[in-house]
């Protein structure tokens, strides 16, 4: 056996490699440029130019001002949102509702919903139809800003209707480990009111499951650049697009800019990151003494009813959206004030599809070869970890996924546009291994956080069984627990698989604009006005990840047609 | 002072889960339940506090020192509950858990007199500030009976609370649950699945 140890040993270090160091040099490269050095532009004098040009261009207090609106706003209201939700509707049966419709909610990529919810709310949108012309009176469209206004609200609700869902995810995965029914029975035979059970006693202890994938949704919502694209103000617009349009300038001067540009963002994001942790330690020190007060009932406690309305708001805008993209892209025509399109057609898919091949294999393709990659990594680090026996812990240590979610805590144009520089150097950008490779970047810590529970909860008695029946271990492992694991495996490769589909920077700047995935020409078409054309390379976005979903489920479901026991 | 049950019948559906139930416990006394698994009693105890599931359907009428209780509010029965894990909140240290049963009324030091004179009562001199971890099986269990009758409920429920105990732990903590509930005098209900457990009080099979 040591033979097999010795080999299994290089997964974690691999895995670390593979996942850290594009990060670590992608921000060398990047941070190089803020202070002067780019051979590509001749220059390699230090220099705290760019920082005076970044701080004194009339753009910068506007993008800071949305991305600050947008960042935080979407974060906390995304948390207090699914706090609520949770708090007022444990138990209930619209709870298990949520449960189950979580998967699909989730299935849908960001910049399809955007585009979707951008045909809700538009000013021809279909809210405003089904109040036109009765009883609004509008007979042409009115004259109101409402994707892209320049306070970024539409960017924040977008950003609130999809991160909600994740952190719920989260929040059912925290809640699992707790013993939340006894401990509401303990809380009200002891006299507390709901509110208050979940405030001091449920919450304090949920909490800390929640905070990296707050903090990750945090980062995100702050750096965000294909939804800001779609959605998001444009004059001026976030902080991380206007980097973007200084990184992609013909003028290659604006390169300096836009590297100090992405060493702010990173600065702001570490900032805001730094407060959340401040933040929740000044609470949970207020708390502690407030606790014990003894006052049972909440003067919010009237409010616990409104958990449904917010529950039913979020589940219906996502549901609108996801119809608004299918009936733009079987419409023929469908002018203002119609709540319906006039005449229906497939021209929009037919016309599309011959366009559509390409980027959709692209997108396939990466995806496919960056989840493979990833469940290989993660399962050998699974493996190594039983090896040493270390899989006593039944939860990853705080160190561990601290590391795992460092990809999700920086953002993304911070250290992207550093590894387009390094692999010009080496003539190497534009290259389907460095695809892979920054795609895995990203896949990697879903697959790895995915997974985790399940996999570590697997009985190893099931492979000392196989080994004692003769089958070498590695045969017993092939055989035995990579085949009962099978389920939660494509499950966690169809989340990896959602996760490359939807990305967006990676592509283009590790691609050097050389690779179209249906993301990239999705975000691209957002600045056009063809509805249809939209709505069907959206819908393209979300079939492609739902492809995933479905193999997840569906495969299984071959396999052990036959097997009650393993159908659960 | 007595809790009073009057021909209490709980069905799932159509199936009626024992005989219809009636019981007198009088102060300072425990009647013990005794039934084998899945026989319904750990939801006869959560119908008499309040928590009953609604996939259940309930009839009889449960009174307590001469309050109905039917149709009360779970926060409002003033019934404690004792289960067989202690569910002692991770978050909070000794003096927490048991504070937090504590009324409004009461200031700071007074809630802190309380708790240390309740914990030293116990043989649990200066736990107070303990981290609820480091406690061992039956400290644990003592802390979470005292939290329990801190909270001076009107009678307190028992769901099979010394089942998850280490054999040589059984006896002594028996001994201190059933003094404590002569002590506060209030009446008590155990349900059980061990013919040791029960007390000296009623003891009752359920059919």
């Amino acid at each position: 056996m040591s033979g097999r140890r010795n080999r299994l040993k290089i997964f974690p270090a691999l895995t670390l490699a593979v996942f850290l160091l594009p990060i670590l040099v992608g921000l060398l490269f990047t941070w190089a440029p803020a202070f002067g050095y780019l051979s590509a532009a001749g220059s390699n004098r230090f220099s705290l130019e760019p920082f005076a040009t970044l701080l004194h261009h009339p753009s910068l207090p506007g993008a800071l001002r949305s991305t600050f609106i947008s960042g935080i706003g979407a974060s906390l209201m995304s948390l207090g949102l699914a706090l609520w939700i949770a708090t007022t509707l444990y138990g209930s049966r619209l709870w298990s509702t949520i449960e189950l419709s979580l998967a699909p909610l989730l299935s849908l990529p960001h910049a399809a919903f955007a585009i979707g919810f951008s045909f809700l709310i538009a000013p021809s949108g279909w809210l405003i139809r089904s109040v036109s012309p009765f009883p609004s009176g509008f007979t042409y469209p009115p004259d109101w800003t409402t994707n892209g206004d320049p306070w970024a609200i539409s960017l924040t609700l977008t950003m609130l209707f999809k991160e909600t869902p994740f952190l719920l995810l989260m929040i059912f995965s925290g809640l699992s480990r707790l013993d939340v029914r006894r401990t509401i029975w303990v809380g009200r035979s002891l006299g507390y009111h709901r509110l208050r059970i979940w405030t001091r006693l449920i919450i304090p202890q949920l909490y800390p499951m929640l905070r990296l994938p707050l903090l990750a949704v945090l980062a995100y919502s702050l750096s965000v650049v294909d939804l800001a694209y779609i959605i998001g103000p444009s004059l001026p617009p976030t902080l991380a697009v206007l980097i973007d349009r200084w990184f992609h300038d013909p003028d290659i001067s604006s390169r300096f800019v836009g590297a100090a540009g992405a060493l702010l963002l990173l600065l702001v994001t570490l900032a805001c990151i730094g407060s959340a942790l401040v933040l929740e330690y000044l609470i949970s020190k207020i708390a502690s003494r407030k606790i014990l007060d003894g006052r049972r009932k909440s003067p919010f406690e009237l409010l616990v009813g409104s958990g449904s309305f917010y529950a039913l708001i979020l589940l219906g805008v996502n549901v609108l959206s996801l119809t608004a993209l299918m009936l733009w892209s079987v419409a023929h025509s469908w002018r203002f004030p119609h709540f319906l399109p006039a005449r229906f057609s497939f021209s929009n898919w037919s016309a599309a599809l011959s366009h559509l091949l390409e980027p959709v294999s692209v997108s396939a393709l990466a995806a496919f070869l960056s989840c493979l990659l990833a469940i290989i990594l993660v399962v050998g680090c699974f493996e190594n970890e039983q090896n040493l026996a270390r899989s006593r812990i039944d939860s990853i240590s705080q160190r561990s996924l601290w590391i795992i979610y460092l990809p999700l805590l920086i953002p993304q144009i911070s250290f992207l546009f550093g590894i387009q520089v390094l692999l010009i150097i080496f003539n190497l950008e534009g290259s389907w291994g460095t695809l892979i490779w920054i795609h895995l970047v990203f896949v990697l810590p879903y697959v790895f956080l995915t997974l985790a529970n399940t996999y570590r909860s697997y009985d190893q008695r099931y492979s000392y069984v196989g080994t004692s029946l003769g089958a070498r271990p590695v045969r017993s492992f092939f055989r035995v627990k990579l085949i009962m694991l099978t389920k939660p495996i494509l499950f966690s490769m169809a989340v990896g698989f959602g996760v490359s589909i939807a990305q967006y920077l990676p592509t283009l700047y590790v691609g050097a604009g050389r690779f179209a995935t249906i993301t990239t020409e999705t975000v691209s078409l957002a600045s056009g006005s063809d509805r249809r054309v939209m709505a069907v390379y959206a819908l393209s976005q979300f079939l492609l990840a739902l492809t995933g979903f479905l193999t997840a489920i569906v495969l299984p479901a071959i396999m052990f047609r036959n097997r009650r026991a393993m159908q659960n | 002072m007595s809790l009073v049950l009057d021909s209490i019948k709980i069905n799932l559906g159509t199936v009626q889960l024992f005989k219809p139930l009636s019981l007198t416990a009088p102060p300072g006394s425990i009647v013990t339940i005794m039934g084998p698994s899945g026989c319904g009693k750990s939801t006869l105890l959560a119908s008499i506090c309040g928590m009953l599931d609604p996939g259940f359907s309930f009839s009889g009428a449960i009174t307590l020192n001469g309050r109905p209780l039917n149709g009360v509010e779970m926060e409002h029965r003033k019934v404690g509950i004792l289960f067989q894990d202690d569910l002692l909140f991770p978050h909070l240290d000794v003096f927490g858990n048991m504070a937090f049963g504590l009324p409004a009324r009461m200031s700071r030091r007074q809630k802190r007199e309380r708790v240390n004179n309740s914990l030293a009562a116990a043989g649990l001199e200066g736990f107070g500030p303990r981290d609820i971890a480091t406690l061992s099986g039956g400290q644990k269990a003592r802390v979470s009976l005292l939290r329990a009758l801190l909270a001076e409920p009107e009678a307190i429920l028992l769901d099979e609370p010394f089942s998850k105990l280490d054999e040589n732990l059984r006896g002594s903590i028996k001994q201190f649950v059933f003094d404590q509930i002569g002590f506060m005098n209030i009446p008590a209900l155990m349900v059980t699945h061990e013919r040791s457990d029960s007390a000296d009080g009623t003891y009752i099979e359920l059919k």
